[in-house]
């Protein structure tokens, strides 16, 4: 029986809630909070890959003893044990479309997408427990670079003028995704995909992180496609799992930024 | 009949490259010199506007990102196999690519521009090297142009860079002596993606990457160096960038 180590249903985390509902796929849900760094315990299933997470905090999906990590492969993953649910239908074409689609995701959306949320809803949770234990905490988290992300979160790093960066660097992606949908319905071809589900966890919270790109005047069809998207019965499985109620405010601060700038 | 823009066989251009050598498919090679800004000209930008190269057309259909692009290569067209069979090696496969494209690459790489790139080009005319960053499309290529072509690199991002090209470094050593290749028990696109990065480790960081501390890798760069698809696709090469590759030949002295 599958695995899934995943936190409240929103970014990285919604993915294979997703992917493994419409699969209408058996799984056993680990489902943990994030911010407790509970993730970083001894404890938690772990291989080479997993210590370094690209992704920093999950999800991690457990076949066997094999450890899976990363979201867009473990939605790859997900559709090739699936194959009867066409998560990744169409030809070779239609999958390049889709992988470029998630490598974009990974690399250019995502990290300004968690930074916003992060300063916004992260954040707060944070700053609200007790310092010195948290910052105890955070100092023993390996690797540096995962340290960094987490401690990034209470040191000021996101102020005002870094925030205001984010909101620029995203300008080119949003626009990139309203530009793809004047072509049809879905990402990477005729139909549903993998590239669906990722960009609509990645994207969705930006209808209330950065209204001012996202909305109904200057993207029409990515709202469309929201709203496509959302309506998927397995979308609305995935979301209501949440145990908080409110998973569009739970981030984590996920993927670092490009270090070119 | 299936085009591929690309300069030199040296990390991105060099894995459509290697990836198309492996599989025996034949295309027209246009030549894209990164050091004379061709990736800018309006006649590439035609085809990628972006200005990154590579970039491959086939049949019409245009593909941009080299990652994806080597498992269209594998999966479109005939030949021996370059992604494992099972579902977990493509996983790892996957996996691995994602960490030398996001976080190895883009380390060595910075590296290689403060050294190569840039003094290639920073001879030339302020006014001109001003005016080729105002025609290049992307806001994050700009910005690395700049920082290389006016050696503006800070001190710290290259010892960040450092630490992370060793890092890196260690961490595929110990990922080697638990499998022959990087998605295991087969050659495949990792190891095709993991070549063009690392394969002038041992000259770049002689201390860190040779026979003793590092003979896993050692031997897995020797081993893809022998391979004919990867003899036939360094010899494309026209800089000194491209013929570091035969320090590997074994025996080499230094």
């Amino acid at each position: 029986m599958l695995e899934l180590y995943h936190g409240e249903p929103n970014i990285y985390f919604l993915k294979p809630l997703v992917a493994l509902t419409e699969a209408r796929a058996p799984f056993a849900s680990r489902y943990f909070d994030p911010t407790t760094l509970e993730q970083c315990s001894p404890e938690f299933p772990h291989n080479l890959e997993s210590a370094l997470q690209l992704e920093r905090e999950g999800p991690l999906l457990v076949d066997g003893a094999t450890v899976l990590t990363s979201s867009f492969f473990v939605l790859e993953y997900i559709a090739e044990s699936f194959p009867a649910a066409k998560l990744l239908p169409g030809d070779a074409y239609e999958h390049y479309r889709a992988r470029a689609w998630g490598q974009f995701i990974a690399l250019q959306l995502s990290p300004n997408v968690c930074a916003l949320g992060c300063a916004r809803y992260l954040a707060p949770v944070l700053r609200a427990r007790d310092q010195a234990e948290l910052r105890e905490r955070i100092g023993r988290i390996e690797p540096l670079e995962r340290r960094a992300a987490w401690m990034a979160v209470i040191d000021g790093s996101l102020n005002d003028t870094a925030l205001a960066a984010v909101r620029e660097r995203l300008q080119m992606p949003v626009m990139r995704f309203e530009h793809a949908l004047a072509a049809g319905p879905w990402l990477a071809g005729p139909a549903y995909s993998i590239a669906d589900i990722d960009a609509f966890a990645m994207l969705s919270p930006l209808a209330h992180l950065a209204p001012e790109l996202v909305n109904e005047r200057v993207a029409p069809r990515l709202i469309e496609f929201l709203a496509r998207v959302r309506a998927r019965p397995a979308v609305q499985q995935a979301l209501a799992t949440s145990k908080t109620g409110k998973p569009q405010e739970a981030f984590v601060p996920g993927a670092e930024p490009s270090r070119w700038g | 009949m299936l085009s591929l823009y690309h300069w030199e066989p040296n990390a991105n251009s060099g894995k459509p490259m290697l990836a198309l050598a492996e599989k025996g498919v034949e295309y027209e090679s246009h030549y894209v010199d990164l050091i004379n800004f061709d990736q800018h000209r309006p006649e590439y930008l035609a085809i990628n506007p972006d200005g990154t190269i590579p970039a491959m057309v086939d049949d019409g259909r245009v593909f941009t990102e080299s990652t994806p692009m080597m498992e269209y290569i594998d999966e479109a067209f005939a030949g021996p196999p370059l992604r494992p069979s099972g579902r977990e090696e493509r996983w790892r496969m996957r996996w691995w690519m994602r960490f030398f494209d996001s976080y190895f690459a883009p380390s060595l790489s910075m590296i290689g521009w403060s050294v190569f790139v840039g003094p290639a080009v920073r001879h030339r005319d302020r006014k001109e090297l001003e005016a080729h960053i105002a025609r290049i499309p992307l806001e994050s290529r700009r910005i690395a142009w700049r920082k290389a072509m006016f050696n503006e690199f800070s001190a710290e991002e290259l010892a960040e860079s450092r630490r992370r090209g060793l890092f890196g470094t260690q961490v595929l050593e110990r990922h080697l002596t638990q499998h022959p290749w990087i998605a295991g028990q087969s050659f495949s696109l990792a190891d095709i993606n993991g070549f063009n990065l690392g394969y002038a480790l041992p000259l770049s960081q002689p201390e860190h990457c040779n026979d003793a501390k590092t003979p896993h890798i050692m031997e897995w760069l020797r081993k893809i160096y022998e391979r004919p698809a990867t003899q036939q696709t360094w010899a494309k090469g026209r800089t000194q960038l491209a013929s570091r590759v035969t320090m590997l030949k074994r025996n080499a002295q230094g």
